[in-house]
């Protein structure tokens, strides 16, 4: 039988686009200074550390967690890197819970860190085409990284093929609208990288064209941060709990898929995102969630697209394929609809240092439930080339 | 349409030695350049006779199971995992074929493929194939721009004239652009098709109101020009770049010079620009520096010219410090 994993304490660094004054060892470090604290716990009392890391180039060292053992605290004690491209954070929780869940440990941390613009291209004199070159490095090496794969490119080939079955979905003024909510929902999050950032949608039809079909305010921005959890198996998580004077919110359910990277009969569809279907759906069946439309009520995505976003609330079963505008159509995530869509503002506002993402917005489920004092929330990570990767949790607060 | 870059490294992209100072908050931090560089010889092991079929015969190749007759192109595994592992025999299968979906079109590209873009990427089945490859799509009518490759367009693999063993040997282009004998020819060399080169338009005689128009819109693009001036974000857009573009337009020409941080309009006509644009009327450059539109969307739209692809480089950056402008007036 399983133990019961549930989180504890939780904290963030800034989202900037760039950190001059930080190297990775200290956003890592004042992660972990953060959620110890907000679990009321000695770091002495963790037994083992999960970091998240998606990618050894934009840390400029291979094992980058190397360092981060000791400056963390975790000296002779159990350490793991994960990396799963842009679910990395999200696998990383998916990892410690794993571990605890198996008995295995009482108590871990989960860091996700990254630092990706120090990258620069000296060609251009600017950051981003070298920071999405060193992605580049992600892509298939024998097939794709020699014909310009991207990670832009290749989610708008699932997004593209995902209109080309639903010509009437996913309309302009709708990503538009999307966008522009995310912009005001921002605003409440004083981590976030673009907090001020508000636009209009009519500001973000006439953004530029990044890659087709998405324009630059519709795509998330890379960031510099880092993100921390405590996670305890369930007695200790509540020893924990009385002490610090906070509720555990608890994980209980977790689902995994990675599909097929090449298309075609047996292999990857291209018009969906099986990966989110299966994760979302094995993440409900551990949880006992038979009707997410009535369970879910907080969802913190992985917003890498706008258009993304949509597909993967109908992945989740929270709206039909096909009427993902009816987000915005038929009010379901504008404000006092049926479903809170990161509040934190996302990946596209809040930022996307990769590492640390999926584990900032399962900082701002957890916050959110417990602020709301709601149930029941949905947290996603998605990654690697066409949506391949995805793991998703199911997060209660009773 | 793009070629192939000569060394693995181009010398544009390796910087000097050396470092600097920010300063943050009253605090010196030191920045330094740097990079992780390792070479390569790569093994292409099983792979093999699949890129030197592209490379020296000029053929597509693919692998066909053995048990389930699936045929996988490119033939990127030796045994058939939905088959228990059965053995694949290498087949050569069509070189023309349909899209699989509707292909992304890159605008913005990576630093590695900037000498690229804009070009596409998609996924085509390849007659006498049940999956798709990965490909590079172009168009022979000048900037690929949406709507002239969709799900199900039937395109012909074109082969580079120098290949090298690499996916980058091969692109499609749609066959509806090409003659039936180019269709039909296996093998069929990027030499061997009329690509339309770029030919700057024509502007008209101006009118007498058309030069007042240009006057007009040359107040309110300086006026724009000078806010960027005097905003730090969008002249952070274009530190360390310089460029001395021409802008042509029916009521009249001007230069842009970027150099550095710092970003002028003239009203004269430059000897040796780096690059030219040309659009009918001042407005629709006007409209991207002012953050009413963006100037790459008018570039793609067809309604802005400009004589260089690479440039897009430039244009990123001129939307970028609208952008800039904009935002900082916002808090």
């Amino acid at each position: 039988m399983s133990k019961r994993v549930g989180i504890v304490g939780a904290g963030v660094t800034p989202f900037k686009g760039t950190w001059r004054e930080k190297t990775y060892y200290e956003l890592a470090q004042m992660a972990t200074r953060e959620a110890v604290k907000d679990a009321r716990i000695d770091i002495k009392d963790v037994d083992a550390a999960f970091y998240g890391i998606y990618n050894d180039i934009f840390e400029r060292t291979a094992i980058p967690e190397h360092p981060l053992h000791g400056i963390c605290g975790m000296q002779n004690k159990f350490g793991i890197r994960i990396t799963c491209g842009g679910a990395t954070g999200a696998y990383t929780m998916s990892a410690a819970h794993a571990y605890l869940a198996a008995g295995r440990y009482k108590t871990a941390l989960v860091l996700g860190v990254e630092k990706a613009t120090d990258c620069f291209d000296f060609s251009s004199m600017s950051a981003t085409p070298e920071v999405i070159k060193s992605i580049g490095w992600s892509g298939d090496s024998f097939f794709e990284q020699p014909i310009g794969w991207s990670a832009s490119d290749s989610y708008a080939e699932v997004v593209l093929a995902y209109m080309d079955e639903h010509p009437g979905d996913l309309k302009p003024e709708i990503t538009a609208g999307i966008s522009a909510q995310l912009s005001q929902q921002v605003k409440g999050n004083k981590f976030a990288q673009r907090q001020f950032d508000q636009v209009t949608p009519e500001e973000v039809i006439n953004s530029r064209l990044v890659v087709y079909p998405f324009k630059e305010l519709e795509i998330c921005v890379y960031s510099e941060g880092a993100a921390a959890l405590i996670l305890a198996e369930e007695e200790t998580a509540k020893e924990i709990s009385r002490n610090a004077g906070t509720p555990v919110v608890w994980i209980t359910g977790v689902g995994e898929s990675n599909e097929h990277s090449f298309a075609g009969k047996n292999q990857k569809i291209m018009s969906r995102i099986m990966s989110d279907y299966y994760a979302s759906h094995r993440a409900y069946e551990m949880a006992g969630v038979t009707d997410p439309q009535k369970a879910i009520e907080i969802v913190e995505l992985h917003d890498a697209f706008v258009h993304q976003l949509e597909i993967s609330m109908a992945e989740f079963g929270l709206v039909p394929l096909g009427r993902a505008d009816s987000l915005i159509e038929d009010g379901l995530m504008t404000p006092g609809g049926k479903y809170v869509v990161n509040p934190c503002g996302g990946l596209i506002y809040c930022g996307h240092a990769v590492g640390a993402s999926n584990i900032m917005s399962a900082w701002s489920a957890r916050k959110e439930l417990i602020e709301r004092k709601q149930k029941t929330a949905l947290v996603h990570g998605t990654g690697s080339t066409v949506a391949q990767y995805t793991c998703c949790f199911v997060f209660e607060h009773a | 349409m793009a070629t192939q870059r000569e060394k693995l490294i181009p010398s544009r992209y390796i910087p000097d030695i050396g470092s600097h100072i920010e300063t943050i908050g009253g605090k010196d931090y030191l920045v330094s350049n740097d990079a992780m560089y390792t070479f390569y010889r790569r093994t292409r092991g099983e792979l093999s006779p699949f890129f030197l079929a592209l490379r020296d015969e000029k053929k597509l190749l693919g692998c066909k199971c053995t048990k389930c007759g699936l045929v996988r192109v490119p033939p990127f595994l030796t045994h058939c995992p939905d088959c228990n592992f059965t053995p694949t025999d290498l087949i050569e299968v069509d070189q023309v074929g349909i899209m699989n979906s509707t292909p992304p079109i890159t605008y913005f590209a990576t630093s590695l493929f900037q000498h690229m873009a804009p070009y596409g990427r998609g996924r085509v089945i390849f007659k006498g194939a049940d999956t798709a490859m990965s490909v590079n799509l172009y168009t022979t009518t000048g900037i690929l721009v949406p709507g002239i490759l969709k799900k199900g367009t039937e395109v012909k693999l074109v082969f580079r004239d120098k290949r090298i063993g690499e996916m980058s040997d091969v692109f499609c282009v749609p066959t509806a652009e090409l003659s039936s004998k180019q269709v039909n020819k296996k093998g069929l060399q990027e030499s061997e098709i009329d690509w339309e080169a770029p030919v700057e338009p024509h502007l008209p005689k101006a009118s007498e109101q058309d030069v007042k128009a240009f006057k007009e819109a040359m107040k309110e693009m300086k006026s724009v020009v000078s806010h960027m001036n005097n905003n730090k974000r969008a002249r952070k857009d274009i530190a360390g770049w310089k460029r001395n573009i021409q802008v042509k337009t029916r009521g009249g020409q001007f230069a842009i010079l970027i150099n550095d941080g710092d970003i002028r309009i003239q009203e004269k006509v430059l000897s040796s620009p780096d690059f030219v644009m040309v659009c009918d009327g001042p407005n629709t450059l006007l409209d991207g520096l002012a953050y009413r539109g963006a100037i790459t969307d008018s570039i793609i739209n067809k309604k802005l010219w400009i004589s260089k692809n690479m440039e897009f480089n430039t244009i990123f950056k001129l939307d970028r410090m609208a952008r800039s402008v904009a935002r900082s007036q916002k808090v």
